[in-house]
């Protein structure tokens, strides 16, 4: 695949059961417009999310990801989503004191009911991946790439 | 002096039935190991001050008191970093602290094993050093910039301070300390270790500055490009105690063919092995928040990267966002721990970062 076929970012999105991929089947269901550009995981918890997923999706080629999950207080489990701030908040530390962009990686409380917020956070951070360009995170350990482009 | 000193606490102990079991490191041929004794006769065969550290005391104490706790009261004669690795892994429930009394004196510092079996640089060199005042040129690049090369308060129940004193003293450091030095009818010493700790972590203020890995991918690939991929830096970790790692896991890190070559269609060509890189990024977001510092990852390195200046200087980032030092702070570990209201800053989406 060659980088002009590659205009449309590829963002992957951990989503919990409870929360945010209800509030992906309501923006569905509202018809709402999201961009392809998400690929969306269900997961039971933000919580059960090992942070090395959120690397590993970045070095499988994902441009960005986003780990959607209840608002606080309304964890389906009492506490998973302040578990998985706390390893967004790890993962994002070891990516920015590396000198990587932390921006690609995205924490975000979205309910059931908010159908209309997941459609705009998703809209919203696909236009600014695209702006962001290309993640060099995907080209670790591999022939390509330019490394010398931040 | 100062070993022979310990020994004869130890025996008196012994005698006294105040303990039952030593754990402290015996000289090998080429190194120091670590040894428990239960006898009063095996002192002798011990040098509780050791010049090398080959593996992590409190590591030894984990795989000791794993399944249950210590038999007999058992002293541990532990290293400043030991000592907050034996804080740190109770939190962590690897280590059942009832039966112990970790005693921890004034580090001059370890030499790296190699070195060692080469040079034979001895603890008396050392201690001199140390007493002059200077850091010695043959210690680890860790034990160059330990922040905290003293016992430390509540880190351990004994100390044992070296440091600007021509006859060792003993000191308590928490309660049960205190208990158990008065059952030996010693009276608690001083000595003022300040200048030791300043000239220890002014090396490392500047060493932060200056060793810092950056540059994203260029930057982790290069330091990284020696790297065997052996894994014996998780191996030597003592933070790292997970029965089934992560990164050993087939059912992740094994791939069927096509995989190959499809990544090396979309990546214009893969270095082998693969997630290399991912494996030691990994091991930082896993324990990173709870690394001691003691360096013995670089010291593991088969082909000598300087490890500690990746996982030491990350670690101090992440300790900074938590307001947490392990092994010193009494909280609980940060992967153990949450507040309902923290970290609003890595919520959502913040421009200029990068």
């Amino acid at each position: 695949m060659n980088k002009e076929e590659k205009q449309e970012p590829v963002i992957v999105g951990f989503f919990c059961n409870w929360c945010t991929s209800a509030a992906a089947d309501l923006a569905g269901t509202s018809r709402l417009h999201y961009p392809s550009s998400i690929r969306p995981i269900r997961v039971m918890c933000s919580s059960t999310v090992d942070p090395v997923y959120l690397l590993r999706a970045l070095q499988e080629g994902a441009d960005a990801t986003i780990l959607g999950g209840c608002h606080p207080g309304d964890c389906h489990y009492i506490s998973g989503n302040f578990k998985a701030r706390r390893r967004v908040a790890i993962v994002k530390t070891v990516l920015k004191s590396l000198g990587f962009d932390d921006t690609r990686v995205r924490l975000e409380w979205i309910s059931a009911s908010e159908g209309q917020k997941f459609a705009q956070v998703m809209n919203e951070y696909t236009d600014y991946i695209k702006r962001r360009g290309q993640s060099e995170f995907k080209y670790i350990d591999s022939l390509g790439g330019d490394s010398n482009e931040q | 002096m100062s070993n022979e000193k310990l020994r004869e606490f130890i025996k008196t102990a012994m005698s006294k039935g105040l303990i039952g079991a030593v754990m402290a490191p015996t000289p090998t041929e080429t190194s120091y190991t670590h040894a428990l004794i239960t006898s009063k006769r095996d002192v002798d065969k011990l040098v509780p001050i050791a010049p090398v550290m080959q593996w992590n005391g409190a590591d030894m104490l984990r795989r000791i008191t794993r399944l249950g706790d210590a038999p007999r009261k058992t002293l541990a004669i532990l290293r400043p970093c030991e000592a907050r690795t034996f804080k740190e892994l109770v939190k962590f429930n690897q280590i059942k602290p009832d039966n112990i009394i970790v005693l921890v004196y004034d580090c001059p510092g370890t030499v790296h094993v190699r070195d060692y079996a080469k040079k034979k640089i001895e603890l008396e060199t050392l201690l001199d050093e140390m007493q002059s005042g200077k850091i010695s040129d043959s210690v680890r690049e860790a034990c160059k910039i330990c922040e905290y090369p003293v016992p430390v308060e509540n880190v351990g129940d004994v100390g044992y301070g070296l440091f600007g004193t021509d006859d060792p003293v003993f000191f308590p450091l928490s309660e049960k300390g205190s208990e158990f030095l008065s059952a030996l009818g010693i009276t608690p010493g001083e000595r003022d270790a300040e200048k030791w700790v300043r000239i220890h972590r002014e090396n490392r203020a500047k060493w932060l500055e200056n060793e810092r890995i950056t540059g994203g991918r260029k930057g982790i690939e290069d330091f990284l490009s020696s790297c065997l991929n052996c894994h014996n830096c998780k191996n030597m970790c003592p933070i790292c105690f997970c029965k089934e790692c992560f990164f050993e896991d087939r059912t992740i890190f094994e791939y069927n063919p096509d995989k190959y070559y499809d990544w090396a269609d979309d990546k214009e060509g893969i270095r082998l092995p693969t997630d290399k890189v991912l494996f030691h990024l990994g091991r930082l977001v896993h324990m990173g928040t709870s690394c001691i510092g003691c360096g013995l990852c670089q010291q593991a390195c088969p082909v000598d990267i300087p490890l500690y200046r990746l996982f030491g200087i990350v670690a101090h980032d992440l300790q900074k966002v938590f307001n947490y030092t392990p092994g010193i702070t009494d909280d609980p570990p940060p992967v153990m721990d949450f507040r309902e209201d923290e970290l609003h800053e890595f919520e959502g989406l913040r421009e200029g970062g990068e």
